[in-house]
């Protein structure tokens, strides 16, 4: 009997790289950013739930991991976008503080 | 595992509701009818369309997945091209996976990647957006620093042109010092090889004794008084230093011929001293008479150096 999703293999290198994206995005300091924190623990969740489905039923693993990493990268795009507003409000600060506005 | 149905990040817009009545004409007839009798409809019909499989109403993430796809295409302008073509990509395989098997997880695990898709594409978009604002911010800052560094050393510079040109006049100034107390110690030298030279705190005195410049009882100058004269003047010539020409006789005689005598000798060795350059404004003459006595008026000796002419040569004020 085949299992459900068999004749697809488990998602190995899909996997490896979801894990690495969600690295980038601990890197990143999605940690530390609320909004981005909820989609890394998705991203790590997904990734464990994906595992255990690994020659139970590789398409759900599959599109899973696929979830996963992007999750982990929607991570790092908003800890990168919320730096990136801290860096503008405090060079726009430095401005006006510098015109004396 | 049951799938954690996620909130969107953004509301279902205006097109959704269109799309959803086009994929199923069932729901746009039933809006036509009011709440009880549309759920005394949809019942059976919505159990009907589950057994065909045909009509069934997609999953909401793929709903929400098509919204956040559809404002990512209108926002095209402002994100980037690559990020919205992977998010349409994204969208159209959750529309094949929901097409080919309505029941699978799969199906929602798709659309939830269109949408993040969608999502990345818009915090891309807005880091960019911010990180612009922070570099013009800083351009702008740089560029008023440059300004005020440029203002800055422009008042520096000529700060320090106006302390060069201080310096300059300090060394003037010392050199004039230097060559006029050079000169100083030159006359002295000179003066001091005829006559004595003492300081005191009125200034330089120059002291001659009277039988050097006058016979007894007159006041006209020897001629050897007016050779020394003339080398005391040449060497006081040009210094700009009052001179006070002060005579005093011994205490022979009475006091009043004494002054007369005195001041008449003072006078004399005053209009020589002018007559051979020294400002007339520089010299002044005084008769002192038999006071401030130098020597005992009992002796030869004394009474001789008490008679005598001296030249106080006052610093320059």
């Amino acid at each position: 009997m085949l299992a459900c999703g068999g004749s697809l293999p488990p998602p190995n290198n899909e996997w490896a790289s979801a894990q690495t994206d969600v690295g980038r995005a601990q890197a990143g300091g999605a940690p530390t950013v609320p909004a981005a924190k909820l989609h890394l623990q998705l991203a790590e969740e997904d990734l464990a739930t994906s595992k255990q489905l690994f020659d139970r039923d590789n398409r759900r693993a599959a599109t899973l991991t696929a979830l996963a990493r992007t999750e982990a990268q929607l991570a790092l795009s908003l800890a990168k976008e919320t730096n990136a507003q801290s860096e503008a409000s405090a060079a726009e600060d430095t401005l006006a503080r510098a015109t004396g506005k | 595992m049951p799938r954690v149905r996620r909130a969107p990040l953004r509301t279902p817009s205006p097109e959704r509701q269109e799309s959803e009545e086009r994929m199923n004409p069932i729901l746009r007839g039933l809006r036509q009818i009011d709440g009880r009798a549309l759920l005394a409809l949809a019942i059976p019909l919505l159990a009907g369309s589950a057994a065909c499989g045909g009509t069934r109403m997609p999953p909401k993430e793929l709903n929400d997945a098509r919204d956040e796809v559809l404002q990512a295409r209108e926002s095209a302008s402002r994100l980037d091209p690559t990020d919205v073509h992977e998010a349409d990509l994204a969208l159209l395989n959750a529309e094949r996976a929901w097409e080919r098997d309505r029941d699978s997880p799969s199906t929602i695990d798709l659309a939830l990647v269109a949408q993040r898709k969608a999502q990345i594409a818009e915090a891309e978009a807005q880091s960019a957006q911010a990180l612009n604002r922070a570099a013009v911010a800083k351009q702008q800052t740089q560029a008023l620093a440059a300004s005020q560094l440029a203002r800055v050393q422009g008042q520096l510079g000529q700060t320090e042109r106006q302390l060069d040109q201080t310096q300059e006049q300090v060394q003037l100034q010392r050199a004039r010092l230097l060559d006029m107390e050079t000169k100083l110690k030159d006359a002295r030298a000179t003066i001091a090889k005829i006559a004595t030279v003492r300081d005191d705190e009125r200034g330089m005195v120059i002291t001659l004794q009277g039988e050097l410049l006058f016979k007894t009882g007159q006041w006209d100058l020897k001629a050897a008084a007016m050779a020394k004269l003339d080398q005391i003047a040449e060497a006081l010539k040009g210094d700009e230093q009052p001179i006070d020409v002060i005579g005093y006789t011994d205490n022979v005689g009475t006091r009043s011929n004494n002054l007369d005598l005195s001041m008449k000798r003072a006078g004399s060795v005053r209009d020589y001293l002018v007559a051979k350059g020294i400002p007339q404004d520089l010299v002044r003459a005084e008769g002192r008479g038999p006071d401030n006595t130098i020597a005992d008026n009992g002796s030869v000796e004394g009474r001789a150096s008490n008679r005598r002419v001296e030249l106080v040569v006052e610093p320059k004020k």
